[in-house]
């Protein structure tokens, strides 16, 4: 096998790596801005330089040159290389800055030029905290500066488009957001614009950079040039708590980062996962964070002489088991939800099973047109495909509207959705039958005719497992805390995050901003119980150790399976 | 000091009686009829009707001709075309002609294309032969408008006279010419920038290997050669490669164009062969100084190689190797000449504002260096420099050389660390005093 020396240490090379790249991957960390292992590479910033030397050999023979003590001789090229451009080849002779004063003196000078022009504004900006610039210069860079004139100014404030901003004058050229454009996106609507130092990115004249993965430039840019419209100047870095998860705006289910201060989810950017997403996350999964922190319901209600009033929990199950009690057990419609997980899903199917109902089903929310063959779909739910798996399956209008109109339904029974919001019924048509519902917002239209409303914790309140459009088993974690106290919740939030936000200690904490509802896997059992009847209680994870076992389908998908990268899960034919 | 006559010798021969080729004094040569006339497009006849010459054997003898680039590099060129990989079939190869030409001091190519345009056009047919080129792109610099317009005119020309296009001169050899105009940008001159121009796309140079030979215009091999590279092939096939290679000295042999500027009483482009003592170039051919003023400096190639004192020229000759023992390179034969009067404070303000204002910004030392030392030797000229600022300037080239993707950075390097170093005393004299008197501090 070809073997690379790395400051005097042995590695193994399979491939054809590119040098910066596989240096990352063995853990020799080398300072770098420009290269982005996605795209092409230009070897512009010229922060990686390495000296490299590689073996001599005999013109004719091709037999590698040795010295008195058999070992090769090595010639170094006579300047320093950038190692993201340079492909790794047997034999070949390393030297970072650890092993070189060339190297080191060398990523200083760089550094000491980048930011004699940067305005070293950190204190106001976003970037701040988790900036390749600042993490790199204090790691990497000389003390102070010997630029004693003034900076070249640039525009401050150049709105790209409607979600991004541009702040020139931090810009280091480092070509990443002109070449994601180029080179990802294709949508071409960034160049680089003037020459020399006075370079910024910026649109083509007329254009508006207003592409559907417009914000991915935020991401890779290594400065604080591009920073979101929305979440610009919000929180610092430092004072939000990320966690690992996935998106639920699609069926795609993209690997994401909740960025999470006093409870409030405030920005979403992507995790990398090259099985779904890879590196990108498509604008309209990063702005719907709203739903996360607004017109969230507070606490459950029952319907007392034509009003929702505010009750306990305990209350609530009892009023829903009253409720389905006072009518034929056969005839309660179990709407499943394609919002919610596999589990809250599994369970639901259990209940309508014990009670005697038919089979869940869940109402479809597809918008034909909206998917884009990469990291958007038409379905506008997260885990369509899971419920499938489970044997619930879209609902057939006009068999539901026959039933109803034939006596068949005497009870709703709505877990995660909106019936009516989304044209399954009219109000009418449920206002004199009992309806129980798991709303996520206040908003919800169905909480107009509802007889108890329960609250359901969302995609960042609760643990769970999602299945995307390719089958893939992707689990969540809470990123903010509900009201109340649960043990699963809250070892599940200690395991996914590091700091200790969303507890009383957390000085952002903010009690209010703790919303009052509850994951339907820990209410299915207990409206269950209110009713006699016996559901699995446990938690997600032991729910899904069940469902992995029992449901075809699932094979294989447990917890510690699925892990932050998911599980692909068999195909399954007859999945529509 | 005042530079002698006769004091080292000539590597030119007798160039009193040099007979001029690339320029030779005919009326009218620009026109098509008179250039055909006067033996114009009989080398590309021969070239492609001759059976003895086939393609490879163009490219052997522009390599024994010992032809070095005259864009400033110097780099053999029938060892370019060589680089060219087999041909593939139905796969198109190109040339870039690289007339952009923007380095300070430098005008030459400008002549040939004004005086002798067809003998730039022959040279490119010559090289497409050489090379089985499908398209060569003449890229010409955008502030030569007029010969631009000149350029496009002649080469209608010769397309309707049927030397360039579909089976030339009703050969099968079939090639084309295109004008490709440049919008004034000096980085379009570095050859992989040129391709990127050509492409349309941002004058970005790109990162090398691979080299054009392998990967250049769209991915294809591309050759690129300067106007008078190029102009000299009819030459040496005319003539032969053995007349070429005795002309000036053996390692870097030809005729060449020298572009004279500055404080001379007859500023101009002068052909003669390479090997030209710089006395020479100054008092006979220029006409001598201005204003019988003394020479101070002189910068043999161009504004980016290291400048000349006057007493560092004495016998040394315009060819590559006795310029490099002199520290300096013959780069574009672009001669600035300047006299006792020159503050050289001054020059140096001016070369690094072009660096400054010509960088494209693509890499960091080279996009923030370039304006630091303008920066550096601007606050030098006012008078309100240190004795530091000196150390930190070259400092700054160390920073920078050899360590962009293109040879910007070192073009600007250069000319800073070598007038520090050569004129030393006319920048200290310039700075601000230091407040230790000489000696006191241990």
């Amino acid at each position: 096998m070809p073997q690379v020396t790395i400051d005097n240490k042995v590695f193994d090379v399979e491939g054809q790596p590119k040098l910066l790249q596989f240096c990352l991957d063995v853990g020799v960390e080398l300072p770098h801005f420009c290269y982005h292992p996605a795209m092409s590479i230009p070897a512009n910033c010229r922060q990686c330089l390495v000296q490299i030397g590689t073996p001599v050999k005999d013109r004719e023979t091709g037999e590698i040159k040795r010295d008195d003590n058999g070992d090769p001789i090595i010639q170094y090229f006579p300047k320093l290389m950038t190692s993201c451009s340079v492909d790794v080849s047997d034999g070949m002779v390393v030297k970072t800055h650890r092993s070189s004063d060339v190297v080191d003196r060398a990523q200083k000078d760089n550094l000491e030029f980048l930011l004699i022009n940067h305005p070293l504004d950190c204190p106001i900006c976003d970037q701040a905290g988790h900036c390749p610039l600042q993490i790199q210069s204090y790691k990497y860079g000389s003390e102070g500066s010997r630029f004693e004139f003034r900076k070249v100014h640039k525009p401050k404030k150049v709105m790209l488009g409607p979600r991004v901003m541009l702040d020139a004058e931090r810009c280091i050229n480092c070509t990443r957001c002109t070449r994601f454009t180029d080179e990802i996106s294709k949508s071409h609507q960034l160049t680089i614009i003037e020459r020399g130092v006075r370079n910024y990115p910026l649109t083509p004249p007329g254009v508006v950079f207003d592409e559907p993965y417009s914000m991915n430039v935020i991401d890779i840019c290594p400065v604080g040039a591009l920073t979101s419209v929305d979440f610009r100047f919000r929180a610092r870095i430092w004072e939000m708590s990320s966690t690992p998860s996935i998106t639920v705006t699609n069926a795609k289910g993209s690997n994401c980062e909740y960025w999470v201060r006093d409870n409030l989810v405030l920005r979403i950017t992507p995790r990398q996962n090259r099985k779904v997403n890879e590196y990108w996350l498509p604008d309209e999964d990063r702005t719907a964070y709203h739903m996360f922190n607004e017109n969230r319901p507070d606490g459950p209600q029952v319907r007392r002489e034509g009003k929702l009033m505010r009750v306990g929990w305990q209350d609530a199950y009892r009023a829903a088991a009253d409720r389905l009690n006072g009518v034929d057990r056969s005839k309660v419609l179990f709407l499943g939800s394609a919002h919610a997980t596999v589990e809250d899903n599994y369970l639901l199917k259990q209940l309508a099973e014990a009670i005697g109902a038919d089979v869940p089903v869940y109402i479809p929310h597809v918008e034909p047109g909206k998917a884009d063959e990469w990291l958007v779909t038409d379905d506008r739910t997260p885990n369509a495909n899971g419920c499938e798996r489970l044997g619930i399956h879209p609902v057939d209008e006009a068999l539901i509207r026959s039933k109803l109109e034939g006596g068949e339904i005497e009870a709703v029974y709505v877990m995660e959705d909106d019936p009516i919001g989304s044209g399954l019924f009219s109000e009418d048509e449920l206002r004199d039958i009992p309806v129980i519902l798991h709303p996520y917002h206040t908003t919800n239209e169905t909480l107009a005719v509802a007889d108890v409303a329960l609250p359901a914790a969302m995609v960042v309140e609760t643990v769970g497992t999602y299945v995307n459009v390719d089958g893939r088993a992707q689990r969540v974690r809470p990123a903010k805390a509900i009201q109340g106290v649960n043990r699963t919740l809250m070892m599940e939030m200690g395991a996914s995050r590091q700091d200790k936000h969303g507890t009383p200690f957390d000085r952002w904490h903010n009690e209010s901003n703790r919303i009052d509802c509850l994951p339907s896997w820990q209410v299915l059992p207990e409206i269950a119980e209110s009713l006699g009847l016996a559901l699995p209680k446990g938690s997600p994870k032991q729910l899904m150790r069940q469902i992995a076992e029992t449901v075809d389908g699932f094979e294989g998908a447990t917890y510690d399976a699925m892990g932050l990268s998911g599980v692909q899960l068999v195909e399954v034919g007859e999945i529509a | 000091m005042q530079p002698s006559n006769g004091a080292g010798t000539t590597k030119a021969g007798d160039w009193r009686n040099y007979k001029r080729v690339l320029l030779p004094p005919i009326r009218d040569l620009h026109q098509l009829a008179v250039y055909e006339k006067n033996g114009g497009y009989t080398a590309l006849r021969s070239v492609l009707t001759d059976s003895k010459w086939d393609p490879k054997k163009v490219t052997d003898e522009v390599k024994a001709s010992g032809l070095r680039g005259r864009g400033g590099a110097g780099f053999s060129t029938g060892m370019k075309w060589s680089f060219m990989p087999p041909v593939e079939p139905d796969k198109p190869r190109y040339l870039a002609c690289n007339g952009d030409e923007s380095e300070p001091g430098t005008f030459k190519d400008r002549q040939l294309m004004e005086y002798n345009p067809h003998l730039v056009f022959e040279g490119i047919l010559i090289a497409a032969y050489a090379m089985s080129i499908s398209t060569t792109y003449l890229y010409i610099r955008g502030e030569y408008a007029d010969w631009i317009k000149h350029m496009e005119h002649e080469l209608e020309k010769i397309y309707a006279r049927g030397f360039v296009g579909k089976n030339i001169m009703k050969t099968d050899f079939s090639t084309e010419i295109v004008i490709h105009k440049g919008a004034g940008a000096y980085i379009c001159g570095e050859e992989t920038s040129l391709l990127e121009s050509v492409e349309g796309k941002r004058a970005y140079p790109r990162i090398k290997p691979p080299f054009p030979a392998q990967k250049g215009l769209w991915a294809r091999p591309t050759t690129v050669n300067n106007v008078e590279s190029l102009a000299c092939a009819p030459l040496i096939v005319n003539r032969g490669s053995e007349w070429f290679a005795r002309l000036g000295p053996a390692k870097h042999p030809g005729p060449v164009l020298y572009g004279i500027s500055g404080h001379v009483n007859r500023p101009g482009v002068y052909e003669y062969p390479t090997g030209m003592l710089i006395t020479d170039l100054i008092d006979h051919v220029a006409g001598g100084m201005r204003g019988g003023k003394k020479l101070k400096a002189l910068v043999p190639g161009g504004a980016s190689v290291p400048v000349l004192r006057a007493d560092m020229i004495e016998g040394v000759t315009m060819d590559a190797e006795s310029l490099r023992e002199a520290g300096s390179m013959m780069g574009t034969a672009g001669m600035l000449i300047l006299d006792e009067d020159t503050d050289m404070v001054k020059f140096l303000r001016r070369v690094t504002h072009f660096y400054h204002h010509e960088t494209c910004g693509q890499c960091t030392p080279c996009r923030e260096g370039t304006g630091w030392l303008e920066n550096l030797v601007t606050r030098i000229d006012d008078g309100e420099g240190n004795l530091r600022d000196l150390d930190l300037l070259l400092d700054l080239c160390d920073q920078m050389e050899g360590r962009t993707v293109c040879a910007l950075a070192d073009g600007a390097a250069w000319p800073v660390r070598n007038t520090i170093k050569r004129f030393r005393d006319e920048f200290e004299a310039k700075c601000r005093k230091s407040i230790f008197a000489a000696g006191v501090v241990a």
